[in-house]
This record gives C-alpha cells, structure tokens and sequence, in this order.
C-alpha cells in the first residue's frame, strides 16, 4: 500500500515538474504600477517590475531579458532568496495601512535591509554572505560591504523567515539613499528607464516624496533543493509616497471642517506622461486601487445622494462618484472578493499601456468632488519602540505594543471564540557595543508588570559577543485578545570602543536597527474572482499570496561616549614633556657647582645691576606695592630678572610669533 | 629651572679658585686666568657618560621602533629586469627543408643558403622569436631513390624517402587533403619537438605555396624557372615570417598588447544591442554558436589563455554618433574617422562580469542593430569603399558589427514589434567576423594571404580558428609579455617599496616575490629547452604572481607608519632631553678645556718663577 502511494506521489511530481517546465520555458517579463489615493492626501506610487528566467538545466545559460548580472549572481553565490531593499523615510504604518500586501512587504526599515538564503552547506554560509555583500555593494553603488563584518549581521532561526541555518541578515540603517542606487537597479530591467512605466521616475520627483523603498528580490529554484523548477524570479519594486501639490481649487473648504483632498494626475506628480508600453513586456498595467475604508465611505455618500435605490453593484463599477472621478474610463474594474465583508471591498480600476503611444500618451487624473475621510486597515497592534534612561553609562530599551481599533474584526477570524489569542514574533538584533541584559526583560501588560513566562511562548537568545557578534533576540509572544497594551523592556550597559572603530561622526550617535514584529496568524492577501485574465498580473498574484503580516519600529540613536580623538597624542606630548623636565634638571643638578655659584653671586651683589633690570625691579616693586630699594640685597628676585633670562623669554617669543605667522 | 643653574656657570672662570687666592705667595697670580690646581674630571666624565649612553641606546630604540618589512630580493628583481630589458628571451627552432625533384643540388650547399638568407631576415631579433644562434636546419634532397642529408640532420626529425610519391602533390586544388597527407608523413616523425617543415616540390608549372593547419608548408610548381636563389629566398621567408613571427605586417598590434588579464583568463562577451526595439526586436540562438563555433576556438587557446564565454541582449542603446544619408550607397554611412563616438559608454550597459575574476581581461563583442531611422547602416573606410566585414576592432577592448536587418523593413506601424531571431546563416557570418576579429585582438592575420617578398602564400584556416603554428606563436609571444611584464611589476614594486622606507612589507608578499622570480626562471630555461607550453604556463605564472604582490591589500591600505608620524610622537620627549645632553656636555668640555689651559698657564708661571 505504501509502495502505491509513494508511486503515485512520485507520478503526481513528476508530473508536476513536468508542467512547470513546460509552461515556462520563455523568459517574461511585465511591468505594473499601482496607484492609491492615501488618507492623509498624499498618493501611493507602486511599481513592480518582474522579470522570469526558466531553469538553466532546460533552458542554458544565455538569456533575452533576465538580467546577466543577476544570473551570475545566483550561479556564483548559489541564492535561494534574496531580498536588498534601499529606503528613505519611514513607512507610516497608522496612516498608510498596516495590513496589507503592500505595508507588510514593502514597507521597509531605514537604510538598507538585507537577507539571503544560500543553497551551500551552512559551513560555507558565511563566506558566501561576505562575497555576495562585496559584490552587491558594487553593482549598487552602496556601502553595503559593511554587513562583511560579522559583528553587523545575524543568523535568524525563525524569528524573521522560516529558513534555518543558511539564512543570514544585516541592515544599515544610516545608509543614504539616492539616485546613484536607483541608476543600477534600472539597468537591471530590459527597458531601463527609456521606455514604459519606467519613464515615469523623474529622480526629483521620487525624491522628493515622504518615503522611497526600492527593493530587489530574488528567488531561484536552481540548486535542486526544492521539487519544482521554476527557474529563476527577479521582483523588483519601488514604492514611494508622494505629495500631490494642492491646487488653489483644492483648498476651499466645504460645510464642514473637511478640506478637499489635492487632485492629483500623473503629470503633476511625477511632471511625466506615459508614453507607451516597454516593448519587451508580456504586460504593461496601471492600476488605482481604492481602499476599502474610502469605498465603503463613498458608498454612504452615495446612497445620500441617490436616495435608497442606489444598486451597489452599478456603483462600485463606475469611475465617476459623487467622491472622485477618473480622467479615463478603466479597460477594467476588478473587485476583490471577500467573505467577511461582502457589502465593500477593495476595487482595483486596471489600465492597458498597450494602447497608448507616444503621439497619445497616458496621463490619468484623479480628481476629487467631495471631500472624504476614511482610514487604512491597521495591523493587529501598533508598534513602536524607544530609548528609555539617560547618561552614557546605561539605558533600556522599550518595545510599545498598543491594540488598534478591531476596524474590521476580521483579524479574530482565525482563532476560536472563548479563547481568543494573539501571536506575534519580535526579532531584534542589537549591536555589540549595546550590552543588552536580557535577564532584565520585563513585560508590561496593560500598563502592570506581568511574569515574563505567561506570554512568551519560545524565546532564542544569542548574546553579543564583543566585536565578533551582535546580539539576536527572537521571541514568540501571545496574548489575550482583549489586552490594550503591552511593553517589553530590556535594560542596557553602553559599552566603549576602540579608537579606530569609531565612525567618522562619532558624536551623532549610534543605530540600532528596527524590530522586525510579525503576525503568524494573519495574512495580509486580497482575494479576486478565478479568472484566467488576472493570473497573467504578476502584482495581482502577488497581492493573493498569502504573506504573513509584518511590521519594522522605528530606529533608534544610542549616543555613546565618544573620546576626544586628539587625546593619545596629548597624552604623548604632556608624558614626554614631563619626562623631559624631569631628565633635565636631574642632570643639570648632577652638574652644578654649589660653592662657585654663591661665591660668583657675591661678587656679583657687589656690582650694580644693569639699567633694564633696574627699571624692571622698579616696576616689579610697584607692582607689590613698596617702595623700590635701588640696592637689593635678594639674590632670588635678581636672578628673576636678569637681563638676560628676559632676552631669551623675547627671543623666544619672537620666534614663536614669526612661526606663528610664517606657518599660519 | 635650566636656567638658574646656566646664568652662572657662563663665567665661571672670573670667579673660579678664590679661596686659594689668599694662600697664594705669587704676586702676579690672576684667578681670572690661572688656577693652581688641576681642574676635576667628574663632572664632564657623568655628562659625558650621559651623552654616550644616549648615542648607544639610540639603535635600541630604532630597533624597537622598526617596522617589519619582508626583505625583498631587489638584486634579483635588477638583475631580471636588465636581463629582460637587455636581451629578448629567444626560443631554439627546428626547421626542415624536404626538395623533392632537385636530384642535382647537394644538401649541405642548401643548408648553407637557405641559413644565410634566413640570418638577413633576422637582423633584429625580437622577443619570442626565434633567434639565429640556437636553431637547428636539416636539409633533405629526395631523389625517390634515395635521400641525402646535410650533416647536422638529427634522427629525430627524418624524412621517410619517398613518401611524396605516394600522393599527388598539388595536383588538383586540394589543398587540405595534401595538408592531411603531410600532416601523417611529418607528424609522425616530430615526436616531443616542434619542427616546422617546407616541400619543396619541382613539378612544372604554376608555383603555388601554401602553409598547412599544422606545422608545415609546401611550394609547388617550377620553382626551379625562377632559379635556384628565390627557391632558397622563398623557403627562407616562409620559416622567418610565417612560422616564426606568425606572418604578421609591421605596424599590425604588437605583441605587447596581449588580451590576456593578468590572472591568465579572458572572458569573452558577447552583446547582442537593439539600438531602438520599438522598430525591430531580434534576439539570437546563442547557446548554439556557444557549443558548435566558440567551444573549439576556447579548446584550442587553452595553452594561451583560460577563456570563458558569456552573452547578454540589450536595448535601448543607440549609437553615440550620427551617420549620414548617402545617394550612392543607398544607406546611411557613418564614416571611419567617427568610430571613437561609435561606441556609447552612457548607453551601452556592456558591463563587467560578476563570474570573471578581479583581474581578468574581458573582451567585449559587440554586434549592432541600427534602428529604422538609420538602416542600413554602413561603415565607410578612409579611402571611401565600404568596409566588407561592416565591423571594427579597437585592440584591448573588443571589436563592434554592424549587422542590418533583411531589407530595413519595419514591421508595419504597430506598435508591438514582433520578435524575430537572427537567421543562423548571418549569425554565423557575424561570428565567423567576430573570429578574424579575435585574432586581429591577439596580433594574428585575419586573411588567408601572406605577401611577402618573394611572393604570396596561401594560409589555410583551421575551423578552430587557430592553427596550430599559430598557437605555437601564440604561445611564445605570450611567454614573452608575460615575462616583461612580470619584470616591470616587479621593478615598479621594488622601486615602490625602496621609495617608502616606511611602509610594511608582510611576509607573503617577500614569498610572492620569490616565487615569482623562480617562476621567471623556470620560464626562462624552459624557453631555452624550447617546451612552449611548459614555458607559457610558467610565465603565467610569474606575471600572476608578480602581480599579486604588487596589488597585495596590505600595500594598497594606507598601514604605512610615515616618518612624519614617527617625529611627531617620539619629538616631545627626545628633542627637549637630547638638548640638556649636548649642552651640557659642550659645556663642561668647554669649561674644562679652559680651566686647563689656566692651570697650565700657572704652571708655566710656577716654572719661570722657580727658575
């Protein structure tokens, strides 16, 4: 019986290998961006650029579209996965949203993010990361080799990805972030940014937004480790939040308080049109998606306006609302399909590129009528973390947990009614240099201190070890639903480098990369309807992954006491002169001739004095205030002012003035 | 504190010896000029002693303050460098001549000429030649019934007598079946050596030569009508300028600038450039060119180089510079005195490898696809003729095509251009240029005609790419280059290192060094064995080695202690103390040399007023 079902497990992959070989033995690639309006009147721009390689055991070396570079990459470094993200600003998770696809996978910490998963033996882990850093550094113009240094990359287990041993991760938070990143990142795509949506990335533009994440994902299914082949898949996508400039009309107000959200159009925020379709991609898309908070707010308005006969249906598949209208009609609206709310959901308005050209480019406007106000599906609790103590000496740090608003209720939809639990993951890596004690975890639930062992389920240490290794937290906590807040503290000792592993700005202070907080229990994916046509869009069938929801805090500044530089050379010069002194007047002691010295005084005490020590002993006396004696008999104070000391104090003076002078 | 204890002692003598003044009897003693007692030793002798203490500790202190430095065999390196630089490293050659149908002429009369026309053409030997003093010539006369030998033919490399009569000599136009035979005939008595053989055959008729894929050549025909002179001048050139110096023209790229990086490995890129998609897409099957054309050539250069091939396809890469529209072609030209701008670095993402490693030479070729606006597209030579290959090289970097496609014709206005595939005729066409193109890149001809002086010969190609004198020049240039540039490596890093008393010098780089100079050593004597390949993987050697030393990390970090650094940290402490020393040694001796001469000069007085 055994034997039969093993039969037919190995027929059932085979063949499916067999299919996945067959269906992709062409290279793809497609291009999408996604647009959203976002709650605080700024505008979501997502682009997602994926690129296709077929294995190289069908399909060889040698490709059309897939990047060379990167294909080398894979082969030489033997990657599983890979993920480089470059970001400006920090995502803004009440704002923006938290749950879903795009927060939980593309919101990123400040600086770069890195991981890897290599497909060698885990001895050989190590290497591989520190070449793969090297050249990763150059091909995106980025001091990424830094992460070399294994003091500044970690060996998650399962706090972070579910890839033990061979998955490494390091981040530079102080990294910045600008065009000579984005310059490589484009000639990786076939088009670069001569043609298709791609054009769209006016650098100042993009720039100048509120956050900016470029990110580079790999996966390949090269090294046999997993069943299927699928080859090689290049992700790449930029995600930046964006101000739309508010037009005069846009600024007055209605009835109420409420201010019009700005009208936005492609031209005016990214002063560029779409002209065109990159010619190599399978697909060219825009999409505008429309949250869910905001459809089910404009639905209300609808019905206001209508009256109760309003058909639902009609209305979510219309462009122009009483709340915005599209500039173009959508080749297509897409609704997702949700069983908890089936009275508003998400609504995707899909764009061809295919018929634009350049004599009639694409330049969709989106313009308000009224205004409204909604808000972003938030993640199950906010987080945030800070510095707690001040001093040079010690610190803690604290990890703030608060329960958002159950919006939706849906994030209970997993779990069984009585006892209602809430999992999450914290991973945090602290650098060496912050000596973390981590008996000294507290856990503060709803503002009490509570025994640490009731909420956490698995906890992994590994302790900093000093300039060989950070220190990695990974725990798994749950709580009851009903919980508002939880804090975790961790108190610190600040430690002290060396010298020479300062950087070249000491004093600002030094990072500690964000936490990483992840929800096991809850998906952040869209559903749509089975349709052939929207399996084609590789950025729809990313949204319908289900991706655990995931959340970065902020970065925090520990400043440490930073030596003054100068200082061994100060030590140096003031022991040395010291010892000099001392060197001296020994053998100047050793030398002197007691009984000579006071008898050469005594006759000297019988001549007069020459006339500028006279004067001086004058104005010395004034300065005391008595009354000069022309003859004095204190051979101390003679000696003081002897002619000729006071001609080497002036000529000392005078050569450290012309040096003054001379060398300045 | 110093100065208090100065202030007196500047006149000590005004003031030295009063309490002897009262005991004196002499009327005439002055204490400023005389003193009755011996001046004392102690003071000078402590300051002295102080003083000499100082003087001997200072090579303890420079010892503890030394920085390591590996030493470094800089009378080696001279000694390499001269001896390169002096006297080009010269191979021993083995040549033979066959005559078949010259029953009247003796061998050893022919041995003697043909060496002395090939000495005029050797007037200036040039490194990895070979040169006129170790080379051996055997002369053979086949009469068909028997052969005669000049005296210094060897067994190794005899002639079977006879053997030409069993195959029909340039009869037809066969040349590579008569390459065949003689490749069976001589290759089976060549044994370990290299021996480059000439037939000479006295046939009647058109003279035709022609030099083989392997390492022989034939002249046929009636040679004897141009006499017996241009016979010996012809078999002269063609051991000189063919199989020696690779039949190269003067002025062609020089030796000296062999593609090869300096780990011995060259990858070799290949671009296929769309310069506008939105007019036509090609792609091409180029795991099929990878397996079926280049896979032989990288066989074949594997003594020289070890070479690796990759290929991309890119878009969006227009031309730097504009052609312009030409009546008479019918085309647009773009003209050779343009070609620096053809090549658009902003554009063109060529790139370097990830797979090569750091110091490996990387040959891109290029072909170009000109957009609709500008096809077709022709290159225009100096003279104003059309280029025939439509393609150039520029040494070092790579070599670009031009390939249009059939008939300019852009498919339709649509504006999804459909994607198409270069036929594997013209695919081929292009990579057979792209071959001549890499010899061109490695100093070779990239024609099959050699004119020389004495006439023209024909060379036959080898569907390798390279034949197998050829390589054999190949390999001897190489040795060469490697060997001077191992040389100047090494002489730059000892100029470097001698010019920096400072800087560290780890131990691994003194071993890379050293065994750098035994690699060039080893090249060296096996150049003179006349083992090429031996020889060319040893140079390769000593050139990666020599260069590993000099680009070492430790030398590039900026680890070396100046002498400005030295100063500033021990100058606080040694130039106050090394003061007080000498001043006070010059001191006391100066007082002591006068009180000397006091107690002399009362001496003196003493006596007269004795006497």
């Amino acid at each position: 019986m055994a034997a039969v079902l093993r039969f037919l497990i190995a027929v059932l992959l085979f063949s499916s290998i067999a299919t996945a070989s067959l269906s992709q033995e062409e290279e793809e690639f497609s291009e999408e961006l996604l647009l959203k309006p976002l709650a605080d009147r700024k505008v979501l721009a997502h682009f997602h650029f994926e690129s296709k390689a077929p294995p190289t055991r069908t399909y060889g070396h040698h490709h059309r579209l897939f990047p060379k570079a990167l294909y080398q990459l894979v082969q030489k470094f033997r990657i599983r996965e890979m993920e480089l993200s470059f970001t400006q600003g920090r995502w803004n998770y009440e704002r923006w949203g938290g749950f879903d696809p795009i927060s939980s996978s593309n919101a990123k910490p400040p600086g770069v993010e890195l991981w890897a998963v290599f497909d060698v033996p885990h001895d050989l882990v190590d290497a591989s990361w520190k070449n793969l850093t090297h050249t990763l550094s150059g091909l995106f113009c980025a001091s990424i080799n830094f992460l070399e240094s294994s003091t500044a990359y970690s060996a998650p287990d399962w706090g972070f990805q579910p890839f033990s041993g061979s998955l490494r991760y390091g981040s530079l938070p102080r990294e910045a972030v600008c065009t000579e990143n984005l310059t490589p990142w484009l000639k990786l795509l076939p088009c670069r940014d001569k043609a298709g949506l791609a054009t769209l990335m006016d650098r100042p533009s993009i720039y100048r937004g509120f956050y900016h994440s470029q990110r580079l994902r790999l996966s390949s299914t090269e090294f046999g480790s997993t069943e299927v082949e699928s080859g090689i898949a290049l992700d790449q996508t930029l995600t930046v939040v964006l101000q739309p400039t508010t037009s005069h009309r846009a600024s007055m107000t209605y009835s109420s308080d409420s201010v019009l959200q700005p009208s936005w159009s492609l031209s005016s925020i990214f002063g560029r049109k779409v002209s065109g379709r990159c010619v190599l991609a399978n697909s060219s898309n825009v999409y505008v998606q429309v949250e869910r908070g905001l459809m089910s707010e404009l639905k209300i308005l609808h019905a206001e306006d209508e009256g109760s006969g309003a058909d639902n249906l009609t209305f979510e598949k219309t462009w122009n609302n009483p709340g915005f209208e599209l500039s173009i009609a959508p080749n297509r609206v897409i609704k997702e399909v949700n069983i908890l709310h089936d009275e508003t959901s998400i609504v995707l308005y899909e764009y061809l590129i295919d018929n634009y050209s350049n004599s009639e480019p694409f330049d969709l406007g989106f313009t308000w009528k009224f205004p409204v106000v909604w808000s972003s599906p938030q993640a199950p609790l906010h987080a945030s973390r800070f510095l707690m103590g001040s001093g040079n000496e010690r610190g803690a740090i604290a990890i703030s947990l608060k329960a958002t608003e159950p919006s939706d209720g849906l994030w209970f939809a997993d779990t069984i009614e009585n006892s209602c639990m809430l999992r999450f993951n914290v991973f945090q890596v602290v650098p060496w240099y912050v000596r973390v004690y981590f008996h000294t975890l507290q856990v503060f639930v709803d503002g009490k201190p509570q025994s640490v062992t009731d909420f956490i389920e698995r906890m992994r240490i590994s302790p900093s070890e000093d300039k060989v290794s950070p220190g990695v937290m990974e725990m798994a906590l749950k709580l009851p639903c009903c919980v508002k807040s939880v804090t975790l503290t961790l108190e610190f000792d600040k430690g002290f480098l060396h010298i020479d592993e300062y950087p070249p700005d000491a004093n600002q202070g030094f990072d500690i990369p964000s936490a990483v907080i992840s929800f096991p229990d809850f998906h952040a994916s869209m559903h749509f309807l089975k349709d052939d046509s929207l399996n084609k869009s590789p950025l729809l069938s990313k949204f319908q992954e289900r991706s655990p929801v995931l959340c970065y805090t902020e970065v925090l500044l520990v400043p440490l006491t930073t030596p003054d530089f100068s200082m061994p050379y100060n030590v140096i010069t003031i022991t040395c002169t010291v010892f000099a002194l001392y060197f001296g007047s020994l053998l100047n002691v050793l030398r002197r001739r007691v009984g000579e010295e006071e008898r050469f005084l005594k006759s000297k005490d019988s001549k007069k004095t020459g006339r500028l020590g006279q004067l001086l002993s004058k104005l010395f006396a004034k300065l005391r205030g008595k009354s000069w004696e022309p003859t004095q008999t204190q051979s101390a104070s003679s000696s003081l002012i002897s002619s000729k000391l006071i001609f080497k104090v002036i000529l000392v003076a005078g050569i450290a003035a012309g040096w003054q002078y001379y060398s300045g | 504190m110093a100065e208090f204890s100065e202030s007196p002692k500047d006149r000590p003598s005004e003031i030295s010896e009063l309490p002897d003044e009262s005991q004196n009897s002499v009327s005439d003693f002055d204490p400023c000029t005389m003193r009755k007692t011996k001046p004392g030793l102690k003071r000078l002798f402590l300051t002295l002693t102080v003083l000499f203490s100082f003087f001997l500790g200072s090579p303890f202190l420079l010892k503890s303050i030394e920085i390591y430095r590996s030493p470094l065999p800089f009378r080696d390196i001279d000694s390499l460098s001269d001896s390169v630089g002096s006297s080009p490293l010269l191979f021993p050659c083995h040549f033979q001549a066959i005559f078949v149908g010259f029953d009247n002429f003796d061998a050893y009369d022919l041995g003697i000429s043909i060496k002395h026309e090939m000495k005029k053409l050797t007037k200036h030997p040039v490194c990895g030649t070979c040169s006129d003093s170790n080379y051996t010539l055997s002369v053979t006369v086949d009469s068909g019934s028997g052969c005669a030998r000049n005296y210094n033919a060897e067994s190794t490399f005899m002639w079977r007598c006879g053997a030409i009569g069993e195959f029909d000599l340039g009869g037809g136009g066969d040349d590579d079946g008569v390459d065949e035979f003689l490749g069976s005939v001589l290759g089976s008595c060549e044994g370990f050596r290299k021996v480059y053989s000439v037939v000479v055959v006295n046939r009647g008729g058109e003279v035709r030569a022609v030099v083989g894929k392997y390492r022989h050549a034939w002249i046929v025909g009636g040679v004897l009508e141009e006499g017996m002179n241009a016979v010996v001048a012809r078999v002269a050139e063609t051991f000189v300028k063919v199989f020696v110096n690779g039949g190269k023209e003067e002025g062609s790229i020089h030796g000296e600038f062999m593609p090869v990086g300096a780990d011995g490995r060259i990858v070799l890129s290949f671009n296929l450039l769309n310069a506008d998609p939105t007019d036509w897409i090609y792609g091409w099957d180029f795991q099929r060119i990878d397996e079926i054309l280049l896979a032989p050539v990288i066989k074949a250069l594997g003594p020289v180089a070890n070479i690796s091939v990759e290929s991309q396809v890119l878009y969006h890469t227009p031309k730097s510079s504009f052609s312009y529209w030409d009546e008479k072609w019918d085309s647009y030209i773009f003209s050779t005195k343009d070609l620096p701008f053809f090549v658009n670095s902003n554009e063109w993402h060529l790139d370097t490898s990830i797979a090569a490693g750091g110091r490996s030479k990387i040959l891109q070729f290029v072909v170009y696809i000109p957009s609709a606006k500008e096809c077709p597209l022709l290159l225009q030579l100096p003279n104003g003729e059309i280029s025939v290959t439509n393609a150039f090289i520029s040494p070092m970097w790579g070599g670009v095509a031009v390939w249009n496609p059939p008939g300019c014709l852009r498919d339709s206005e649509s504006k999804h251009p459909a994607r198409h595939t270069i036929s594997p005729q013209d695919l081929q066409e292009v990579f057979e240029i792209f071959m001549g193109q890499l010899r061109q890149l490695f100093g070779l001809k990239s024609d099959s005609l050699y004119v020389g002086a004495s006439g023209t010969t024909n060379l036959l190609a080898s569907e390798r790419g390279f034949t197998e004198w050829e390589l054999d020049v190949l390999s001897r240039q190489h040795t060469c280059f490697n060997l001077v540039s191992c040389a100047t490596t090494l002489g730059s890093l000892s100029r470097l290192v001698q010019s920096l008393p400072r800087m560290i010098i780890m131990d691994e780089i003194g071993k890379q060094v050293k065994f750098s100079l035994e690699a060039a050593k080893l090249t060296r004597s096996n150049a003179s064995l006349g083992i090429y390949d031996a020889s060319a993987v040893s140079s390769r050697q000593a050139r990666s080695l020599a260069e590993d030393a000099f680009f070492h990390p430790s030398i590039m970090s900026v680890s070396y202690y100046s002498f400005e650094h030295c100063f500033a940290v021990y100058s606080p402490f040694f130039l106050p103390v090394s003061m007080h020393v000498l001043l006070a040694a010059f001191r006391e001796w100066r007082r002591y040399k006068q009180e000397t001469a006091k107690y002399l000069a009362w001496k003196e007085k003493a006596k007269v007023a004795a006497s």
